[in-house]
């Protein structure tokens, strides 16, 4: 009877009991309604902290996807413009099921972190959206518009202090970018960087800065409420949400840049994966689902696939690698 | 006020209730394993509450987040392995306390000190909220300049017995803050190619290697792996000698707490030690810090939550997400198609009265779940150490994995628990690290922020009034201890031993 | 604190203070070798700073630990612990190798058992057992239930 004592059989029990469980709930085919990819489940890593964009899109994502091809699982693997994750799903090479959430800001992360694996160890599938960027001042900041910033960039580069998220980020590409039509050195710009859309925007409030780049859809609570003052949007033309606010090109800046973000799988995947995969992307952007999304989180709808995206890849890659190059951060 | 009591009818269904029950539970146990934060625990959830109404959503929020606040300070009591860096305060008298079979009261302290700091944080944002937000937004790169010199002289409570191994700490934390990607050029600092070290070492990692895996080495090492950490004794939970002692640290650490939290870039673990180091200067048993002294765990713990409440300041006023779990609940906000901005509370205000009150009620939850378990953690302590390290290990792994999500982190972990273990056997105290690591990077960013902006020019460190005060008080506090030596020495006061023998300062 | 004890300190100081010198070179040099900004305060002011008090911290400790260790007799560590310690980072490394192929649960469990057993528990069949138990609740709660994505085996878990 010894042998049976509790202590010796309480941890045995537990161990069954915990394994059953496992069993019970490993999801063994939860493919929903579709047959895609033999029912197997699809993997979104999102190459950022939650919370931010690439997060969101890669959440709904798998919301909109979910009736297409059952339960996607989102991971996030954070940091440095999204160049860990790059490099890290570079290993699931050939793997069907796997996708990354992918953008602008890691075409420039790619270029500004010397990254050693680039998006050719990917298959594009698609750009999805796209977010303006804004210039804004303070509200009681003396510049008026846009040409009266450009004037003083003119007089004085270095006094002209811009205030934006991460170095080499869509912000910075952005200052560089106008530098770079008005004639002025990109090199000279005075960007701070900060680690994100929110801390940027508490340096430009305290007065600091002169001016401040930002996404729209970040900014437009603070630009309805007359914190900040609106002097340019980014896009080719006004934007819908700001209606008031020129564009960069209106305002004599022949400059235009959206802060796109796709979505992309493993190089070495068969052709007929390829084409699976993208089906399945541009379907879900015809969902109700999906559509909802843009209309709620302010986003452009950009669906973009194939040789297409594959071809605007490299022209943003070109457009964004230069300007890094010409302000010392590539 | 009557829009609060709506808050609260709204908040108050039985339905809505359990939600905060599940978020409750769900955030101590994510609070309890480091890594694993409120921020990423309500990332995840955010699809499944698509299918909520906002306040059942909002209301579990609030119990993750506040869960996960009090969930930290009770590893890092218990076993001396703080999850996230605003418990590593808590840990140090906290643990001392518990290994002379005082967990039971370490554990009250902490609790109360929690529900006092998260009350008061709650009303202060409900009625504070627009004063203490027109102060967060005059706080550019030069004031934080001075608030972290502030914090730098205010540590030197933590170095421990011998200046030189505190300060040897304290750079080795700092030098490891310099590794990853330089925020204002982007070039990568001594992270060798290497793609983890790219942003930087996770100060979860290195809190949960120097504490956690340092200790379960020291064990190995030692030998010491079938005893018992320590039995329980006392019978009182909280003896009115400690009640007596602990509150008003409980209202210190919330005066600290709320205001830096409400900071843009103040976060929770500033405040923390600050409070840790304005206990120890105040007590009149300072003897006792380094060997478990209460008020070194009311103060940081109640700081520490109260901090999580200002935090919601500028998310609330001026729509400024300033943490990364404020910047979640504010995705929460917008997927129920709230604008964020500094309209959200005159456009939105049943939901935002909504989530304060359901701050307030997952606070008196956290209460009255935890303060009858108290004496059941303390008896985790009853377990032989081997267990219990066998399974801060486990849990170590999963956090670190959960945090950086590669196995490169777990080869960091390592590593850096093995200087952890060094620095226990050469008495080198871990703590400061952890403050070089989370005060180094910012006090250098926004130096040159404060400069890039000023092209140059230094004197915009005392540009403003609030500079000015700030570096006053950097002063005083520089000269402080001299001038209390003189007043006590004049009054013929004993003056308290400097250097009395704080024996193991872990 | 018995001499034997003192005479462990003042080693692991030196030891301590030794790895901090060979980590303010590295630091010096990696400070050196970034590309300079036309800023106040460029990107390597900070690690040339730190990289000095390393230098200078580091060789404060090794002084006052190698002047205790001056006298003679020194009693090496127990090549026990120093095995024992050893096995415990192999273990851990082979952790993280092998979490992405045998998935958590597997992986986890070992891990337990093997520091356990390192740590000293008496019963090894009964740390399996406990082991396990651990890791499928940790994955039941944080994978299954809150959704957090752990590296799973061939069997699912």
């Amino acid at each position: 009877m010894q042998r049976w004592r509790p202590a010796v059989v309480a941890p045995w029990v537990a161990a069954a009991v915990s394994t059953v469980l496992l069993i019970l709930t490993t999801p063994w085919s939860d493919g929903g309604d579709s047959d895609f990819l033999d029912g197997r489940q699809l993997r979104l890593m999102a190459p950022a902290a939650p919370g931010g964009g690439w997060d969101q899109t890669s959440r709904e994502m798998q919301t909109a996807l979910r009736d297409l091809a059952g339960r996607t699982e989102v991971y996030n693997v954070a940091g440095a413009g999204g160049t860990i994750g790059l490099s890290q799903f570079a290993r699931y090479d050939g793997d069907p099921t796997q996708l990354m959430v992918m953008g602008l800001i890691m075409v420039g992360a790619i270029e500004s972190n010397d990254s050693p694996v680039t998006l050719d160890s990917t298959t594009p599938l698609a750009r999805l959206t796209t977010d303006y960027e804004v210039v804004v001042v303070p509200a009681d900041s003396a510049v008026r518009d846009l040409n009266d910033l450009v004037g003083r960039m003119k007089q004085d580069l270095g006094a002209v202090s811009f205030a934006g998220g991460s170095a080499g980020g869509v912000e910075q590409i952005l200052a560089g970018l106008i530098a770079d039509a008005i004639g002025a050195d990109p090199g000279g710009v005075n960007y701070v960087a900060h680690s994100g859309g929110g801390e940027a925007l508490s340096t430009l409030l305290s007065g600091r800065a002169t001016a401040g780049v930002s996404g729209v859809s970040e900014l437009e609570g603070q630009i309805k409420a007359g914190t900040v003052r609106p002097i340019a949007v980014s896009s080719a033309d006004r934007l819908p949400a700001l209606p008031d606010v020129p564009t960069l090109k209106e305002s004599g800046v022949d400059v235009e840049l959206a802060n796109w973000r796709g979505v992309v799988a493993p190089a070495g995947i068969s052709a007929a994966d390829e084409r699976a995969l993208e089906d399945l992307v541009v379907r879900m952007t015809q969902s109700e689902a999906w559509k909802e999304t843009l209309q709620r989180r302010g986003w452009g709808d950009a669906t973009l696939t194939g040789p297409e995206f594959e071809t605007y890849l490299r022209t943003e890659r070109q457009t964004v690698t230069d300007v890094l190059v010409k302000m010392g951060i590539a | 006020m009557d829009q609060l009591l709506t808050g609260f009818a709204d908040a108050l269904t039985p339905a809505n209730l359990l939600w905060a029950l599940v978020g409750v539970t769900i955030g101590t146990a994510v609070g309890v394993l480091p890594g694993i934060g409120p921020a990423l625990t309500v990332a995840l959830l955010l699809p499944i509450t698509f299918r909520l109404e906002p306040a059942g959503a909002l209301i579990m929020f609030a119990g993750i987040y506040y869960g996960g606040m009090y969930g930290g300070s009770t590893t890092s009591i218990l076993l001396n392995t703080p999850g996230e860096s605003a418990s590593v305060a808590t840990a140090l008298e906290g643990n001392k306390m518990a290994r002379s079979g005082r967990a039971a009261a370490a554990l009250a302290t902490a609790a109360i000190g929690s529900f006092v700091a998260g009350t008061i944080g709650t009303i202060a944002l409900t009625v504070a909220a627009p004063l203490v937000a027109d102060i967060a937004i005059g706080f550019g790169p030069p004031e934080y300049v001075a608030l972290m010199a502030v914090a730098f002289v205010t540590v030197s409570a933590l170095l421990g017995p011998s200046l030189l191994k505190g300060a040897a700490s304290l750079v080795i934390g700092a030098t490891l803050g310099l590794v990853g990607i330089d925020t204002l050029t982007g070039q990568s600092r001594l992270a060798f190619g290497v793609p983890s070290l790219l942003d930087g070492i996770d100060v979860v990692i290195v809190v949960v290697a120097l504490f956690a895996l340092g200790e379960t080495f020291a064990h190995l090492v030692a030998g010491t792996g079938a005893s018992r950490v320590e039995p329980l004794r006392g019978a009182a939970v909280l003896s009115r000698d400690d009640f007596r002692r602990s509150w008003p640290a409980w209202l210190r650490g919330t005066a600290i707490g709320f205001p830096i939290g409400s900071l843009p870039a103040g976060g929770a673990d500033v405040p923390t030690f600050l409070s840790y180091g304005l206990e120890k200067r105040l007590s009149k048993h300072r003897h006792e810090f380094g060997h478990g002294a209460i008020e070194g765990v009311a103060g940081p713990e109640s700081a520490n939550n109260a901090a999580a409440a200002g935090v919601l300041v500028p998310l609330l006023t001026i729509g400024l997400p300033t943490s990364a779990t404020a910047a979640v609940i504010l995705t929460a906000f917008q997927s129920y198609g709230l604008q964020p901005g500094p309209q959200l509370f005159t456009e939105s205000g049943d939901l935002v009265w909504a989530l304060i009150a359901s701050l307030y009620i997952g606070n008196v939850l956290l209460l009255v779940l935890n303060l009858p378990l108290v004496r059941v953690w303390a008896r985790l302590l009853t377990i032989p150490a081997y267990g219990i390290y066998a399974g801060v290990l486990l849990f170590a792994c999963l956090g670190t994995y959960a945090a950086g999500g590669t196995t490169a982190d777990l080869m960091i972990l390592t590593v850096l628990g093995l200087v952890g273990l060094l620095m226990r056997r050469a008495d080198v105290p871990v703590a400061p690290a952890v403050v070089g690591l989370i005060l180094a990077p910012l006090f250098e960013q926004q130096l040159r922020r404060a400069l890039a902006l000023s092209e140059g020019d230094w004197s915009v460190l005392v540009s403003t009034p609030l500079t000015v005060i700030l570096w006053i008080v950097v002063v005083l506090a520089l000269i402080a201890p001299g001038i209390f030596a003189l007043y006590r020495r004049r009054r013929g006061e004993p003056a308290p031993a400097e250097r009395e023998h704080a024996g193991d300062p872990r | 604190m018995t001499e034997d004890q003192e005479r462990a300190q003042a080693r692991a100081s030196a030891l301590l203070g030794l790895i901090m010198v060979v980590a303010a070179v590295v630091v010096l040099v990696d400070a050196a070798n970034l590309r300079e900004s036309d800023d106040a305060l460029g990107p390597a002011a900070a690690p040339t700073l730190i990289g000095l008090l390393l230098g200078v911290l580091g060789g404060a400790l090794v002084v006052q630990g190698v002047r205790f260790l001056r006298t003679p007799q020194g009693s090496a560590l127990d090549p026990r612990r120093l095995r024992r310690l050893a096995a415990m980072v192999a273990l851990l490394i082979a952790f993280a190798l092998v979490l992405p192929i045998l998935g958590y649960v597997v992986s986890s469990a070992a891990l337990f058992a093997g520091a356990a057993l390192l740590l000293g528990a008496p019963h090894p069949a009964r740390v399996v057992a406990y082991g396990w138990t651990l890791a499928a609740l940790a994955f039941l709660i944080f994978d299954r239930l809150i959704g957090l994505s752990l590296p799973t085996g061939p069997w699912g878990f």
